[in-house]
C-alpha cells in the first residue's frame, strides 16, 4: 500500500478530483495548503506596507492506494494538475503499514477500496 | 392641506414629528457600535476577535452608564464655559430649543459619547488588559468626551460661544477619539511581531477583510443618523436635513474614490482595506460642516480625506505607532482637517469663499485645543494606570490571543 500525497494548485482540484475518479480511486482526503517552493516568492502590500516572504495557497490531496494503484493514480494526478509550470506542486509517495476501515475493521488492501 | 398648516393648527405635533426624527437617528447612531465591532474583529487576527468585541461592548455598558451617571451633566448643565456639573439627566430647560424630552436627548447623545470612545477601541486591539481599559472608557465617557462636548455643544460653551462649527462632531467625537487612540498607541506599545529588530515593519494582516467591510457599511449607514440627527429635529428642518444628508454621502463616495486612485498608483493594486477607510474618512471629513458647505465643497473635502487616511497610514506606520484598524488616520487626522476645512469650504464664511480668516482661526483653535487636550489627558491616564495596574497583557497571553487567555473561547471553534 502507497500514501500518495500531492500538493496541486487550488483550480486544478476539480480536474484532479475527476481524473482520479476515472481512475477508480474515489476515496481522497483534501487539506488546504500553504506554503513555497522554487518559483519566486512574491510580495503582498497590506495597508501601505510591503510584505514577502508570502506563502502560496496550494491544496494538498492524500490518497491511499494498493501497489498495484499506484501508477494510475499518479497519472491522474499528473495528467490532470499539471501545466508544466514552476509552481505546478509535488507529490510525495510513502509506503504504508496497514489500514483499517472503521465500519467493519476489514484490514489491507480491502478496507482502502 | 398643507403639511406646515396641519402642524401649525396641532402644535403637538412638532413634538411628535421631532420625536420620532431623533429617536430614529439616535438608533441608527447607537447601531455604529455594531460597525465598530465587525469593522475591527475584522481587521485583527482570529485569536483576538472577540477581544475587541469585548471591548466595544464594554464601550457601550460601561461607556452608557458613566454618561448617565454624570457624563451628560458634565456636558450639557448649567455650563460656565468650560465645566458644568449635574447627575443624571437633568429636567431644566437645556438651553438648546428642544423640541424632545432630555431624556431622548441623552440617548442620542449617548451614542456620540460611546463612538467617540470605539474610536480608541480600535487602536488598542490584540494588547490591551481589559480591566485598565475598562477603567479607561468610564473616566472618558464620564468626564473627558462631555468636557469635549460641552466646550463645543453647549449653549454656553466656550467654542459654541465663538461660533465654532462642529456640526456632527468630526472635532467633538473624531479628533476626540482619535487623538486619545494616539496618545494610548503610543504609551501601549505595538504588538509582539510588528515591527523587526531592524525597526522595519511587518503586516499583520486582518483575518477576515469581509467582515470589516461589512462593518464599515453599517458605519456608513449609521452616519446618515450621526450626522442629519445633529438638526435635533425634523420640523423646519426639511433643507438642512436633505443638504447634510447629500453632503454626508458625497464626501465618502469621494473618498473612496481617492482612495481607490491612490493606492492603485502607489501600489499597483487596489488596497481594498484602504478604500474602506477613504470611505470612513471621508465621513469624518464632512462631519463637521456637511451643514454649511455646498455639494462640490463636500465632493472636494472627501476626496481630499481619503488621500490624508492612504499618507496617514503609513506614516503613522514609520513612527511605530501600532495602530491594527488606522483608527488615527480615519478620525484623528480627518477629525483635525474636517474641522479645519469648515473655515476654508463653508458657503458663507469660508476662507475660499471669501469670508476671510475668522472662521478659520476660530475651527483651527477649537480643533487643536480638543485635539491636545485629548492627547495629554488621554497619555497622562494611561501612563497612571499603567504605572498602578498595568495596561499590557503578558507575553503568553498575547501570544495565545486574548479570546483564549482571558474568555476561554475561540471565535471559529473547529471539530465541529
Amino acid at each position: 500500500m502507497k500514501k500518495i500525497e500531492a500538493i496541486i494548485r487550488p483550480s486544478k482540484l476539480k480536474a484532479v478530483q475527476q481524473g482520479l475518479k476515472d481512475a477508480g480511486i474515489p476515496c481522497i482526503t483534501v487539506l488546504p495548503a500553504s506554503g513555497s517552493g522554487l518559483q519566486k516568492s512574491f510580495t503582498k502590500i497590506y495597508r501601505g506596507t510591503e510584505q514577502s516572504l508570502t506563502l502560496q495557497q496550494r491544496t494538498m490531496i492524500i490518497c491511499v492506494v494498493s501497489d498495484g494503484n499506484l501508477n494510475k493514480c499518479v497519472d491522474a494526478i499528473l495528467d490532470n494538475g499539471s501545466d508544466g509550470e514552476v509552481g505546478d506542486g509535488k507529490i510525495f509517495i510513502y509506503n504504508v503499514e496497514d489500514a483499517i476501515r472503521m465500519s467493519s475493521g476489514v484490514r489491507g488492501n480491502e478496507a482502502i477500496h | 392641506m398643507e403639511l406646515s398648516e396641519i402642524v401649525s393648527a396641532q402644535p403637538n405635533l412638532n413634538y411628535a414629528i421631532d420625536t420620532v426624527w431623533v429617536a430614529i437617528c439616535a438608533a441608527l447612531i447607537f447601531f455604529m457600535e455594531g460597525g465598530f465591532a465587525l469593522l475591527e474583529a475584522g481587521f485583527v487576527r482570529s485569536k483576538n476577535a472577540m477581544s475587541i468585541i469585548a471591548k466595544v461592548i464594554i464601550d457601550i455598558i460601561f461607556g452608557g452608564m458613566a454618561f448617565f451617571a454624570i457624563g451628560f451633566g458634565i456636558a450639557y448643565g448649567a455650563s460656565n464655559g468650560w465645566f458644568a456639573f449635574d447627575f443624571g439627566i437633568s429636567e431644566n430647560d437645556l438651553g438648546l430649543g428642544l423640541n424632545v424630552s432630555n431624556k431622548l436627548f441623552w440617548f442620542i447623545q449617548l451614542g456620540f459619547a460611546i463612538a467617540a470612545i470605539s474610536i480608541v477601541s480600535g487602536a488598542l486591539a490584540e494588547r490591551m488588559k481589559l480591566v485598565s481599559y475598562t477603567i479607561y472608557v468610564v473616566i472618558f465617557c464620564a468626564i473627558l468626551y462631555p468636557l469635549v462636548a460641552n466646550w463645543v455643544w453647549n449653549p454656553n460653551g466656550w467654542l459654541a460661544a465663538r461660533g465654532f462649527n462642529d456640526f456632527a462632531g468630526s472635532a467633538a467625537v473624531h479628533a476626540m477619539g482619535g487623538f486619545s487612540a494616539l496618545a494610548a498607541a503610543i504609551v501601549l506599545g505595538p504588538r509582539l511581531g510588528k515591527y523587526k529588530k531592524d525597526g522595519s515593519a511587518n503586516t499583520i494582516p486582518g483575518h477576515n477583510l469581509p467582515l470589516s467591510a461589512i462593518g464599515a457599511f453599517i458605519l456608513w449607514f449609521g452616519w446618515f443618523g450621526f450626522n442629519p440627527g445633529s438638526t435635533l429635529g425634523a420640523v423646519g428642518n426639511w433643507e438642512l436635513i436633505g443638504t447634510v444628508v447629500t453632503n454626508t454621502f458625497l464626501a465618502s463616495a469621494a473618498g473612496g474614490i481617492s482612495t481607490m486612485i491612490y493606492t492603485y498608483y502607489s501600489y499597483g493594486k487596489i488596497d481594498i482595506t484602504m478604500v474602506i477607510n477613504g470611505i470612513l474618512a471621508g465621513l469624518v471629513g464632512i462631519t463637521a460642516g456637511c451643514n454649511v458647505v455646498e455639494a462640490h465643497s463636500a465632493i472636494i473635502i472627501g476626496a481630499i480625506a481619503g488621500i490624508l487616511v492612504d499618507i496617514s497610514v503609513i506614516y503613522i506606520d514609520k513612527l511605530k505607532i501600532d495602530d491594527p484598524v488606522g483608527a488615527v488616520a480615519v478620525h484623528g487626522v480627518n477629525g483635525l482637517f474636517g474641522t479645519l476645512a469648515v473655515g476654508l469650504f463653508a458657503a458663507e464664511g469660508g476662507l475660499l469663499f471669501g469670508g476671510g480668516s475668522s472662521l478659520l482661526i476660530t475651527q483651527l483653535i477649537g480643533v487643536v485645543t480638543i485635539a491636545t487636550f485629548s492627547f495629554v489627558v488621554t497619555f497622562i491616564l494611561i501612563k497612571i494606570i499603567d504605572k498602578t495596574i498595568g495596561i499590557r497583557i503578558s507575553r503568553e497571553e498575547e501570544i495565545a490571543g486574548i479570546d483564549a487567555a482571558s474568555f476561554g473561547v475561540e471565535s471559529y471553534s473547529s471539530h465541529e
